[in-house]
């Protein structure tokens, strides 16, 4: 694992934290992409483990990802730069997309760049989705992992449960079951 | 709008959701019903512009703020939505010690795949309403294939879907949003 340095760190989560549309989770993809299979800061554990940590904490997800990756990554001056250059660039944006709203919602150009930029947050989803599943796409894991991931999708897509509760749920479920190979 | 009472009422609201716009039925009984800093209007704005902004959805309390208080306004949405965040470090710690442990690192694995799961059904909704023609299917895909098989950089691909809607847009191929 190569760790950054607190330059690298911020420069990252400034460009990846601030230019990505489509929500929290489609950022949460994009970090996921570049600090796990680009740079190869830390591995899936690791990654996991941030990512478990900061559904399972009240408020923005994507902030407490980038604080508890930051922390991992860096100590404590990793976890402040990461929590402050993710989150304040984007809030000095919407104040000032808040500010001038009316005019920009009706600009053609403003509006041609969101929705190529909404569509690849979609494309991002769907990568991060393959990423974060395929290491457990083997033989030793198939069977947990199709059924997890399939019952994930009932509970939260079909009969409306929280995420945190789904989540919950399954991190149970996993502590629990051991497959036979293991 | 006193700044104390303002960050007090934005960090119960974030406190009180675990993703996206969870916390809005607070945000909305506080300052719409209750307090009448904010009308429904206003409200509606700063969930728009949540959604057209790049980050986190969550960020519409920013706008809120700034509704409710102006530049202090947004400076106490702003410390409300990261305080929590410094709350991940003590579990982070915690769940550090036992990492090793076989039955930590299973329960970690199936969040980590309930987690995909999760987000794949929160895709879908937005899909309905991100992909509203075929050309942005197209970008869509094309942005999947490069994110998947190759190591470019994030904001490259996300950039140049935008400037590929933008020449569709333009060119005519893809028709004006409204």
């Amino acid at each position: 694992m190569d760790k950054p340095s607190l330059p690298e760190l911020s420069s990252v989560f400034f460009r990846i934290g601030n230019f990505t549309f489509g929500g929290g989770a489609a950022t949460t993809a994009a970090l996921q992409r570049e600090i796990v299979e680009r740079r190869h800061w830390y591995d899936t554990l690791q990654f996991g483990l941030c990512y478990a940590l900061a559904r399972v904490t009240p408020g923005t997800n994507l902030f407490a990802f980038s604080t508890a990756s930051g922390w991992l990554l860096r100590g404590w001056w990793g976890a402040i730069a990461a929590l402050l250059v993710v989150s304040i660039p984007s809030c000095v944006l919407v104040c000032l997309v808040t500010v001038g709203f009316d005019s920009w919602s009706r600009n053609r150009f403003f509006q041609g760049a969101i929705a190529g930029a909404l569509a690849a947050s979609v494309g991002a989803l769907l990568a991060s989705f393959w990423l974060l599943v395929r290491p457990y796409l083997n033989r030793q894991h198939m069977l947990q992992t199709v059924l997890i991931l399939l019952g994930s999708i009932v509970l939260s897509f079909f009969a409306h449960w929280s995420p945190i509760v789904v989540l919950l749920l399954a991190g149970i479920v996993g502590f629990f079951w051991k497959e036979r190979l293991e | 709008m006193n700044f104390l009472i303002l960050y007090l009422l934005l960090l119960k609201a974030t406190l009180s959701s675990f993703s996206g716009l969870a916390a809005l039925p607070i945000v909305r009984n506080d300052f719409v019903v209750k307090r009448h800093l904010l009308t429904d209007h206003q409200l509606n704005t700063a969930l728009v512009v949540g959604r057209s902004t790049p980050g986190p959805k969550g960020l519409y309390l920013i706008a809120v703020g700034y509704f409710a208080g102006g530049a202090p306004g947004a400076i106490a949405a702003w410390l409300a939505v990261v305080t929590p965040a410094v709350l991940v470090i003590p579990l982070l710690i915690s769940a550090r010690r036992k990492i090793e442990d076989p039955r930590v690192k299973r329960a970690l694995r199936t969040i980590v795949v309930a987690s995909a799961g999760v987000s794949l059904s929160a895709t879908l909704p937005l899909s309905a309403d991100a992909l509203i023609n075929l050309p942005l299917y197209g970008i869509a895909a094309v942005s999947l294939v490069v994110l998947v098989s190759t190591t470019w950089d994030t904001l490259w691909v996300m950039l140049g879907a935008s400037m590929a809607s933008l020449a569709l847009m333009l060119s005519g191929w893809m028709p004006v949003q409204s």
